[in-house]
């Protein structure tokens, strides 16, 4: 009996429709508390997804990524305590815009560096940023800036769901189905090349910062607003690039999928430790181990293994639901 | 330049007093050279004598210290890169420098990316065909032979639907069949008005492709003329084929 249709876009369009629905009914078939750990989940999904425009299909490992979560989330902040007290959705924009004005100014004199002199300077900007936030009172200093609560679940979980879908949704269609993400891919293996094929390096790879900062600082402005309290190490911190690093690597560097995999999976062991030891260092060894087995037995991450299986014992499965696949049996 | 058949009156590319100093090396010491529109030019030279650097400064790859570069009536030396190949200049690498991860159809329309965008889907099939490449158009460029990916680097060059191609040493090291079919694109891309500067060691290929050879050496063009001129010139006997005859 075929349960999933046999063309393999028809195929990932059902499984794409069932974890939508899936996604949709969540908030009414959970309490509170798993609500929170799958808005939790969603928005990991969609920092790795941001962190992967640039560090996965341009190539360039960005360790500053926190500063454009926390530019988000200072903005939105800012914006909604006094003397301000705009709305919510008005602070969105504002932060995408000041973030995109910090990454045209941080971004054209370091994305000429590459490697890890690219690395160090994002991640010298982050540090900046925790130490200027630290300093000023506008920011509240070390002390941060509280918002106000809005104690609805439901509307983060939506919130994140929403941001999280277009980030992959924009992803998809600039990166995997436009010229544009073929001059990305191109920059990414071969510069020089790239060059000589009449593509402006130096602009792609500005507008893919400006693009990966933007979807974090979405991610950002919804953050503070769920957690109604902020300060610069709880969204400049390091250990916030760290994880989307990871949940990178771990789920396939410069693929669709690769980060939400990544994402839910480190994010479901944090919340899983944080249930049954409570807050400990625990996670940071986990982090470090992750990174150890996926270099050496996951170079393309887990999405690399599906890509390297689908051909055998996936599709023979999936052939067998469907009757007949591409070519026909019998 | 000293003697020889002289290209065309009015060259796609013309270089005039080129110099390019790495340190103490004079990888170009005032180059004096053109190619005709619709020409073959061959380059040949020893090792290190400053062929694929010229290739560099051509395609903006590196700046020039000083001199002319002009490419079909516009001054383009010091211009960027992707300028240059904007306006129809397109060149391959003695190393492939494929882009890896992609497909070798994703290849073809990386090199189409920026341009004639209408029609490049097109334009990759056909040249799929023409290099032959058509049963590893799903292949990662990574997985393809050393001759594959030759094939493919002229590809994204012809997919670009370039009026001067640059080739430096396409056909060395590939088997006799990917070299045929290379130089039968060769050939059918100048019938459609595409022009050629060639670098290459393999004399045979030389003498059967190109219209006219320039002779390089320490960083200077020595000589240029037809094949059988050049052969003739005891000057490039000595510093190029190391036997006087």
């Amino acid at each position: 009996m075929a349960l999933l249709p046999a063309n393999p876009q028809w195929r990932s369009l059902v499984l794409l429709a069932i974890i939508i629905v899936v996604l949709g009914v969540l908030p009414w078939t959970v309490n509170n508390y798993w609500l929170r750990i799958a808005t939790g989940a969603l928005m990991w999904a969609g920092l790795a997804c941001s962190w992967n425009m640039l560090g996965g299909y341009a190539g360039y490992i960005n360790f500053g990524q926190s500063a454009f979560f926390g530019l988000g989330a200072y903005v939105t902040a800012f914006l909604m305590s006094d003397p301000f007290g705009l709305a919510f959705p008005v602070t969105i924009p504002a932060g995408m815009v000041v973030t995109a004005l910090c990454a045209v100014i941080i971004g054209a004199p370091t994305l000429r560096l590459r490697g890890a002199y690219f690395a160090i300077a994002t991640w010298a900007f982050a540090e900046v940023l925790i130490q200027f936030s630290s300093a000023m009172d506008f920011t509240g200093g070390i002390g941060g800036i509280g918002l106000p609560p809005y104690l609805n679940e439901r509307f983060f979980y939506f919130a994140m769901f929403g941001a999280a879908a277009l980030t992959y949704l924009l992803t998809w269609a600039l990166f995997e189905r436009s010229r544009f993400g073929l001059k990305v891919k191109a920059l990414r293996d071969h510069e020089p090349a790239a060059e000589a094929m009449g593509i402006n390096t130096a602009l792609v790879k500005l507008q893919t910062f400006v693009l990966s900062a933007v979807t974090a600082s979405v991610f950002g402005a919804i953050f503070a607003y769920w957690v109604t309290f902020i300060n610069p190490k709880s969204v400049f911190g390091g250990d916030i690039t760290d994880q989307m690093v990871v949940m990178v690597l771990l789920g396939g560097l410069g693929t669709l999928w690769g980060p939400a995999i990544g994402g839910v999976a480190l994010f479901g062991v944090n919340r899983l430790i944080w249930m049954y030891w409570g807050d400990t260092a625990f996670y940071i060894a986990i982090l470090g181990t992750a990174i150890v087995l996926v270099v050496l037995f996951l170079p393309n991450g887990i999405a690399g293994l599906f890509e390297r299986r689908k051909q055998n014992a996936l599709d023979k499965v999936l052939d067998k639901l469907v009757g007949s696949g591409e070519g026909g049996h019998p | 330049m000293s003697g020889g058949m002289q290209p065309a009156a009015d060259p796609i590319l013309s270089v005039r007093g080129l110099f390019k100093h790495f340190g103490g090396i004079k990888a170009a010491n005032g180059v004096e050279l053109a190619v005709g529109r619709h020409e073959i030019a061959g380059l040949i030279g020893p090792n290190g004598c400053g062929k694929s650097t010229l290739f560099s400064l051509v395609s903006g790859a590196v700046m020039p210290d000083k001199g002319e570069i002009c490419f079909d009536g516009r001054a383009v030396g010091g211009m960027s890169a992707h300028r240059i190949a904007r306006l129809g200049l397109a060149r391959t690498f003695q190393i492939p420098a494929l882009f890896d991860n992609m497909t070798v159809t994703e290849n073809l329309l990386a090199a189409a990316a920026e341009g004639h965008w209408r029609g490049a889907s097109e334009r990759a099939a056909e040249t799929l065909s023409l290099l032959k490449l058509e049963h590893v158009a799903d292949n990662r460029a990574s997985d393809l032979s050393g001759g594959q990916q030759k094939l493919l680097e002229f590809g994204r060059a012809v997919v670009r639907q370039a009026s001067l191609i640059l080739l430096d040493e396409v056909t060395a090291g590939v088997h006799p069949n990917i070299r045929k079919i290379i130089l039968e694109a060769i050939a059918r891309l100048r019938e459609q008005g595409v022009s050629f500067l060639v670098i290459e060691h393999d004399m045979e290929m030389v003498r059967n492709v190109c219209d006219r050879i320039i002779v390089m050496d320490s960083g200077r063009v020595v000589t240029s003329g037809a094949f059988e001129d050049i052969v003739r010139n005891s000057e490039v006997m000595q510093t190029y084929l190391g036997h006087p005859q």
